[in-house]
């Protein structure tokens, strides 16, 4: 009897967190390519890190992908997968107009992968000092609610919970945009960035 | 007459300005890779340990070559053919782009204000001894220097080709010329179970692998010992020069040549087979004169061709990292990125050939009248090293040269050896890359040559004082503009000189040729 209460309250939970999550979908306009958009820092709440490593690979002289987005906390994997050496490197860490330090990771061999863990919000623009016509970007946000438009511009974030936030888009080379939404379950927010 | 006395002067000019080496960085690399030309230089076109190692595998990356590719290359016939051969032809491939990349470049060049205060020693019609001539070299000047399209690339199997020519020199569009033209089998060592990179073969029109690249240098002005030709020592028959050697170690070969082993690290070598240099004579009746000279068409000279010189230069790098996979690596791996290896490389080298002249003479009967040829043996040996230390490098070269001179005899019905002409010399650099964009450069060259003080007791010794021939130390400095523009500061100072001291030793008319150039360039 005991069991089957437990298990009833905790559906009910699900029911209700289930019903009170959103998304946020729209699209970046202004701008071309893929952007990020996420929800900036709500004030009162922090997330656990994630435990997965996502794999930022230097391929056929290319950062890949292009652009990731992590949250903070997030240890990225960086993965040489070029029979030629390769650096990894960024000069700063972008904090809207602040400017932390950066970090060089050094070199290694073809195959190996060195992790680092991202402790602070911002955009690294990943260079490798052998090869300077490489780039690319980890944007770290303070939030789990991101998303990596399409090419076009679409985006959408899933499992937002209801409630009023700030909504950032970034795109490479434009300034940020951000944008008060609230969101009531499915809600749309179109955000337009400019260079 | 007087044109013969500015000569040296508008070959100072020359040497300096137009004498300026071809300096291919690879665009056409740039755009089929998608990469930047720091990937394979340091101030181009001086390769980076990376370039050096594209170079050796016969412009391919090294590893994977396909992984790199951006623009995929056409196929004219598919790797499954193979398995047809020999019913087939040999499947290649051609890039998907032609791979072509132009080269422009200008310089503004100063000469200091004595430079043109040459002694003029009376042989001018109307003028006196001890006159000094009016200003026949412009101080300053404006010129505009090479136009060159090359292309080069792979066709797969390991075959690699290269071209270039300029197109216009100094303006001048019939000035231009085919500067190397070869096609290079990579590795064909692995026919006959050599070793990897044990043997390639290079056919066509080359610089000779020399330790130090002459037509791929970063300066402005050539290294003297290079250009140096053999010219002089007087026959006493007659009093012209015996020895007329136009051939100078820069000079591009025509043959082939046998290499093996890599830039980078370990031995490298390499076998040319070349003709001889027939560069600005030619083997019409002028040169055939009379053995006195004068006005029955004085004496000529050329080389023939039946003969082959020979050039091999060997060497070895020690890359001298203590981590023995990084030591190994075709790049070292620093702390904060991978970078040139810490070397010390060690080399020699050796030119043989025979230079052909013709002279009017006799058969042995003494009465019937024949062109005698002479075919003078000649030697160019030398040693080099390199040590390079993260972003500097310091560089050296020294070359000995002797020719063996072949006089006509008494009687001009054959040869009689006459007075060796020699001369040694070579060039130290240093190359500091200051920022990844300014290359600071500081250099000496030397050149003594026993056929230059000859001369200079005469009436052309306007290299330097009687005795020591070529003499300069040339600080330099280059900035990146971007990756392919560059812009080049040099300022060559050299020793004071005359051509006539008076009875207490004192240079009368003394003058300098030191020279300032700018030059910039793009490629694209």
């Amino acid at each position: 009897m005991t069991r089957n209460c437990i298990a009833a309250m905790a559906l009910l939970a699900a029911l209700s967190i289930a019903a009170s999550a959103g998304s946020i979908s729209g699209k970046v306009s202004g701008v071309t390519g893929e952007s990020v958009v996420y929800v900036d820092t709500i004030a009162g709440k922090t997330f656990p890190a994630p435990s997965e490593h996502p794999v930022m690979d230097q391929k056929g002289l290319l950062f890949q992908p292009h652009i990731m987005v992590v949250q903070v906390g997030t240890t990225v994997d960086f993965l040489n997968s070029d029979k030629v050496a390769h650096n990894v490197f960024w000069p700063s860490l972008m904090q809207g107009g602040k400017k932390l330090p950066g970090k060089n990771l050094g070199t290694w061999p073809t195959g190996e992968k060195r992790p680092f863990k991202f402790e602070q919000a911002g955009v690294a623009a990943l260079l490798c000092n052998v090869h300077p016509e490489m780039a690319g970007y980890i944007v770290v946000v303070p939030t789990p609610y991101f998303a990596k438009t399409d090419k076009s511009g679409d985006f959408k974030i899933e499992n937002v919970p209801d409630g009023q936030y700030t909504v950032v888009g970034w795109h490479e080379g434009a300034k940020n945009s951000s944008k008060a939404v609230t969101v009531a379950g499915d809600t749309k927010a179109d955000i337009t960035v400019s260079k | 007459m007087r044109t013969w006395n500015l000569a040296p002067w508008f070959l100072i000019v020359a040497l300096a300005v137009m004498s300026t080496p071809y300096g291919h960085a690879i665009p056409a690399f740039s755009r089929q890779y998608g990469t930047s030309c720091t990937t394979c230089h340091i101030d181009f076109p001086k390769l980076n340990d990376f370039g050096k190692a594209f170079k050796d595998a016969g412009f391919k990356f090294p590893k994977n070559d396909e992984d790199f590719i951006k623009v995929p290359p056409v196929m004219l016939g598919a790797p499954a053919q193979k398995e047809m051969f020999p019913h087939v032809i040999w499947p290649g491939t051609i890039p998907g782009i032609p791979q072509v990349g132009l080269r422009f470049n200008q310089f503004f060049q100063y000469t200091g204000r004595s430079a043109n205060n040459y002694y003029n020693s009376g042989s001018l019609a109307g003028s006196t001894p001890g006159s000094v001539l009016p200003p026949g070299v412009p101080r300053t000047d404006f010129e505009p220097g090479f136009f060159s399209i090359f292309m080069a690339g792979n066709f797969g199997s390991d075959i690699a080709f290269w071209v270039d020519d300029d197109l216009s020199v100094s303006g001048e569009n019939a000035n231009g010329s085919l500067g190397d033209g070869y096609l290079r089998f990579v590795n064909i060592g692995r026919l006959i179970k050599l070793p990897t990179d044990a043997l390639t073969l290079r056919v066509g029109q080359f610089e000779l692998d020399l330790p130090f690249t002459q037509a791929r240098s970063i300066n402005i002005s050539p290294y003297d010992i290079y250009t140096e030709a053999n010219i002089g020592v007087p026959n006493p028959a007659n009093g012209s020069p015996g020895v007329n050697n136009i051939s100078s170690l820069q000079d591009a070969g025509h043959g082939v040549e046998l290499s093996g082993g890599h830039l980078y690290q370990g031995y490298h070598y390499s076998l040319a087979i070349v003709d001889q240099n027939t560069s600005g004579n030619s083997a019409a009746a002028p040169n055939v004169p009379s053995p006195t000279g004068g006005s029955a068409g004085g004496v000529g000279f050329f080389s023939d061709s039946n003969f082959k010189d020979l050039y091999a230069n060997v060497s070895y790098r020690f890359n001298l990292e203590k981590d023995e996979t990084s030591r190994k690596d075709i790049q070292a791996a620093g702390p904060t990125g991978p970078r040139d290896h810490t070397y010390l490389s060690v080399g020699a080298f050796s030119f043989y050939g025979k230079s052909a002249q013709r002279f009017s003479g006799y058969l042995s009967d003494g009465e019937t009248q024949a062109a005698l040829t002479a075919h003078e043996p000649f030697y160019r040996v030398g040693g080099d090293f390199s040590f390079n230390y993260r972003t500097f490098n310091l560089f050296g070269l020294y070359m000995y040269g002797h020719d063996q001179d072949l006089l006509l005899n008494s009687g001009f019905t054959g040869f009689t050896p006459g007075p060796q002409a020699k001369f040694n010399g070579g060039f130290m650099e240093a190359d500091y890359l200051v920022l990844p964009w300014v290359m600071g450069i500081m250099r000496w060259d030397r050149v003594q040559s026993s056929a230059d003080f000859l001369n200079g007791s005469g009436s052309s010794n306007y290299y330097s004082p009687v005795g020591t021939t070529r003499d300069r130390i040339t600080p330099g400095v280059q900035f990146l503009i971007h990756a392919n523009i560059k812009t080049s500061f040099e300022y060559q100072f050299r020793p004071q000189q005359a051509l006539t001291y008076d009875s207490n030793g004192n240079a009368v008319n003394p003058f300098r040729t030191n020279t300032a150039t700018a030059a910039l360039e793009f490629v694209y």
